[in-house]
């Protein structure tokens, strides 16, 4: 019965989704957005009970617990940092409160530099030293390896006209207008290519994921069905 | 116009404005407890800095400026309208309806249709100009350049900018039901749903081959991958994230089936950890999943033992970072808030990091926050269609980055090719009885060649992939396949002792004759409960539920083989579709009176130490569960019994959606190409 149930529901949020091929128009058009909101909802709430169960009470625990002292330098930090994490939770549940915004708006500025700074730190370790040592690693013998020397130079090319695509800079003229030169354009077009080429890439694979999810909704409907 | 726009008067207006506004917001915030502090009097004003022309000195000579614009102008200033010029003199027919509506609503002078966005005007209005009729609208004056981009703002937005008299500020909702304009998408969906739909209909529509079975040559990274998985022991913890949500799930729930199953068969601990939290509810349901598809009851995974799953771990990169850091502390506590009881130092104790997503981002992240801290450590990425790109570019660049195996294809083939190395290496089904019967005994389990360790796996797994996979069917005869196929030469493993491979006695289990008569059945492969009908077919009556592991005396099929008739019991018969099932030689005695899998049953929960969370201080003691000792060696029963009645109906239906996506779009782009040049000949089309 409760599979029954579960998966009538499944269908019938299935077909809600599947109204938004009909655009905004009254009644069905309010489907989509109901199933987005049960969707949202729900994630919502299982958000909440996890973070309550794997990160909240854990902590509480750690504080409280009789085993261990306070006295105790880990401990202690741990206290520390407890109290440091409430006082930022208290100055965010200051936001509405639009004479105190730049309380909250402190605590926003101390998690988006800290979590910056740790992006770009990875960003440079783990993927533009990796990608650039990949990228230059040429063979010694390049006639031995002569693929290797072509996909490194079409890497190469690709990501210096795929930025310079993004250089909307002109030198003015004389008479106040701006020009680019001709070699500067067929690079731009270059750029264009590379950049068609990859997004080409990742719509074709986007579409396969989508059609992927489509099969396997299909398969539940006929397996339900059967 | 001639007269332009007195730029200092505005500036000095606003100013003062400003002025007074941080004045009375000061008022309303901390600063009102502070006092006030005296202007400073008699101080003049600084003259405003202004290009003066100083007499005696040449004008300097005017320097290269670099400008924003793309194409060059003959005008001093590059237009925004002159920028665009080429969008806004497309034709109106060659516009999608939108903009054309846009369009045709700015030519018949109509008001638009959010009427309320005209009131910014009225809501930025500077004080300098409070008071004026017409507002700063009328206030302003306007050079020819900004008139001509302010007529092309008023051409796309396709309204006055001046708020009509009747504002009433509702947005108007449109009346129709259905829109004309929603067919083409309609009708490109409806032919996407119905071909895809067709290969589960009728094998007819089988379209495309099947993946192979083994990875290609040049997937050496995807046969890296499996031969990672493949290697691990025993005693090996590997971390599993699972970073897709319910959205990738009929993406990845098979590819992230057969990886945990992996992992299990052999027998190392998947620690499963995710930055999202409705993946780790995701991932104890495909584990109960895995766990239900196992016909033994008392062989059942348990959580805490055979797998974790940890804490969430929130933050994005922070989080991951924290994970990479201090990793002994997150392994520490379970998504339900319980001590895991592992005793792991940091993230070096993983055998390897198996990375599942959907998200490009997500192998981004794990790249740059994990990987980099930990030393000669293993990353295999599995991934959607939409990942494989950016996956496949740092598995190129970065060797410890193993992979990927992505999309469905990629979870056949894995499939297939853990079939063909466990398949052979199982037992059959009588002797999966005898497992059961010989649980109990007192003596060491079983530890055979193939399930002593390491080592003989490996000489063993080698020996049993050469084998061809026609031997790794089920032998209707009652001898113990495991003597069959696991019979080690001297040569290849040390010898087996009795005690290693105990040969079913009298008292274990019932020693079949030669002579016991077998049966076709089907056994319900499906992880659901399905339907069992009056007739083959899926309008007819429900007679019943069969759950997954249930095994039916087959009476006959249909004539297509599409659907079983099958025994009910007291003289009924029903009929099962056929991709549901997998059909079984069974013994009679077996299907009279052999174990009955109880599907409905949810994994024991034998977990080492249950540590319940109150709020409370001195409530907090410890709950210790007796758990059973692991078996050592591998468990290749887990590579079979899983649902995949829908693999390759899937397969099938991924070629015809992709076909008919194409066709789509192709055919979508002629048609409005044509339609456009027809209309750019001739106006009136």
């Amino acid at each position: 019965m409760a599979e029954t149930t579960i998966a009538v529901l499944s269908f019938a949020l299935t077909l809600m989704v599947f109204s938004y091929l009909l655009g905004d128009v009254p009644l069905i058009g309010s489907l989509y957005r109901i199933a987005v909101y049960i969707f949202i909802g729900m994630t919502a709430a299982f958000t909440l009970v996890v973070s309550y169960e794997g990160v909240i009470l854990p902590f509480l625990q750690d504080i409280q617990d009789p085993a261990t002292s306070w006295t105790t330098l880990g401990n202690r930090a741990d206290v520390y940092i407890f109290f440091a994490a409430l006082l930022f939770a208290l100055l965010l549940l200051l936001k509405p409160v639009k004479s105190l915004t730049w309380l909250t708006n402190s605590v926003f500025a101390v998690v988006i530099v800290v979590g910056a700074a740790v992006g770009v730190t990875g960003a440079i370790t783990g993927t533009l030293f990796p990608l650039l040592q990949a990228t230059v690693a040429l063979q010694e013998d390049l006639a031995a390896d002569f693929g290797a020397l072509v996909d490194t130079l079409l890497i190469f090319l690709g990501t210096v006209s795929g930025l310079y695509y993004f250089h909307y800079q002109l030198r003015a003229k004389a008479d106040g207008g701006g020009e680019q030169s001709p070699i500067g354009r067929g690079f731009r077009h270059l750029g264009k290519v590379f950049l068609v080429a990859a997004l080409g890439a990742i719509y074709a694979s986007t579409m396969l994921s989508c059609l992927t999810i489509l099969t396997e909704r299909i398969g539940f409907l006929f397996q339900f069905g059967a | 116009m001639d007269e332009e726009f007195n730029w200092l008067e505005y500036s000095e207006s606003m100013e003062r404005a400003t002025a007074d506004a941080e004045d009375s917001a000061s008022r309303r915030g901390l600063r009102r407890f502070l006092p006030r502090l005296p202007k400073l009097p008699g101080l003049p004003r600084l003259p405003r800095f202004s290009r003066p022309s100083l007499p005696g000195l040449p004008s300097l000579p005017r320097l290269p400026r670099l400008r924003r614009g793309a194409q060059a102008s003959a005008s001093a200033q590059p237009l925004a309208s002159e920028l665009l010029g080429g969008q806004s003199n497309r034709p109106v027919e060659e516009l999608d309806d939108r903009l054309r509506a846009l369009r045709e609503r700015s030519n018949s002078g109509a008001p638009a249709p959010y009427q309320s966005l005209f009131d910014v005007d009225e809501a930025l209005v500077s004080p300098a100009f409070q008071g004026k009729p017409g507002g700063v609208i009328s206030a302003v004056a306007l050079s020819k350049a900004q008139q001509q981009q302010v007529e092309m703002l008023k051409d796309i937005v396709g309204g006055p900018l001046q708020a009509p008299a009747d504002d009433n500020r509702r947005l108007p909702r449109p009346t129709r039901l259905f829109s004309l304009s929603a067919l083409p998408r309609l009708l490109g969906t409806a032919l996407l749903i119905l071909t895809a739909s067709l290969p589960f209909v009728s094998s007819d529509f089988a379209e495309g081959e099947l993946p192979p079975a083994d990875f290609a040559e040049d997937r050496q990274g995807a046969a890296d991958f499996y031969n990672k998985i493949d290697k691990v022991g025993s005693a090996d913890y590997v971390l599993v994230a699972v970073e897709y949500g319910p959205a990738a799930a009929g993406e990845l729930d098979s590819l992230a089936e057969l990886l945990l199953r992996h992992i299990l068969i052999r027998r190392a601990k998947p620690l499963i950890v995710s930055s999202n939290p409705i993946a780790i509810v995701h991932a104890q349901n495909i584990m109960q999943g895995i766990n239900r598809s196992i016909p033994n009851v008392n062989a059942r995974l348990a959580s805490g033992e055979d797998y974790h799953l940890l804490r969430y771990l929130p933050g994005g990169a922070l989080g991951l970072r924290e994970l990479s850091e201090n990793f002994a502390d997150f392994a520490r506590v379970s998504s339900r808030g319980q001590l895991t009881g592992l005793e792991l130092k940091s993230l070096e104790d993983m055998a390897l990091i198996l990375l599942i997503t959907e998200s490009a981002d997500d192998l981004r992240n794990w790249a740059e926050q994990v990987l980099p801290e930990v030393a000669s450590m293993d990353l295999l990425a599995a991934t959607g269609y939409a990942a494989q790109p950016l996956a496949q570019a740092y598995a190129d660049s970065i060797p410890d980055i193993i992979g990927p195996v992505y999309g469905l294809r990629d979870a056949y083939t894995y499939g297939e090719k853990l079939r063909a190395n466990f398949k052979p290496l199982l037992p059959a089904d009588s002797d999966r009885q005898a497992d059961v019967e010989l649980a109990p005994i007192s003596e060491p389990p079983v530890s055979g060649p193939l399930f002593s360790g390491e080592p003989e796996a490996e000489v063993e797994r080698e020996r049993a992939t050469a084998l061809p996979a026609a031997t790794a069917t089920h032998a209707p005869t009652a001898t113990p396949a495991m003597t069959a196929t696991l019979q080690p030469t001297s040569t290849d493993t040390p010898t087996p002792t009795a005690t290693d491979t105990p040969a079913p006695t009298a008292t274990d289990t019932p020693a079949p004759t030669a002579t016991e008569e077998t049966l076709l059945a089907v056994e319900v492969v499906s992880t659901q409960r399905v339907n069992i009908r009056r007739r083959p077919t899926t309008v007819d009556d429900v007679l019943g539920l069969g759950n997954p592991g249930d095994l039916y005396e087959v009476l006959g099929t249909n004539g297509d083989g599409s659907w079983y008739q099958i025994a009910l019991g007291d003289g009924l018969e029903g009929w099962v579709a056929a991709f549901l099932v997998e059909e079984r030689e069974i013994s009679a005695n077996q299907l009279a009176g052999g174990e009955e899998p109880d599907s409905a049953s949810l994994p024991r929960e034998r977990a080492v130490m249950r540590l319940d969370f109150t709020l409370r201080l001195g409530k907090n003691q410890p709950r210790y569960y007796q758990a059973p000792a692991p078996l050592p060696g591998a468990r290749p029963e887990l590579a079979l019994p899983r649902d995949r009645s829908q693999e390759i109906p899937r397969l099938h239906a991924m070629t015809m959606g992709t076909v008919m996506a194409v066709l789509v779009i192709v055919i979508g782009n002629l048609f409005y190409a044509v339609r456009g040049l027809l209309r750019r000949r001739s106006p009136r089309v």
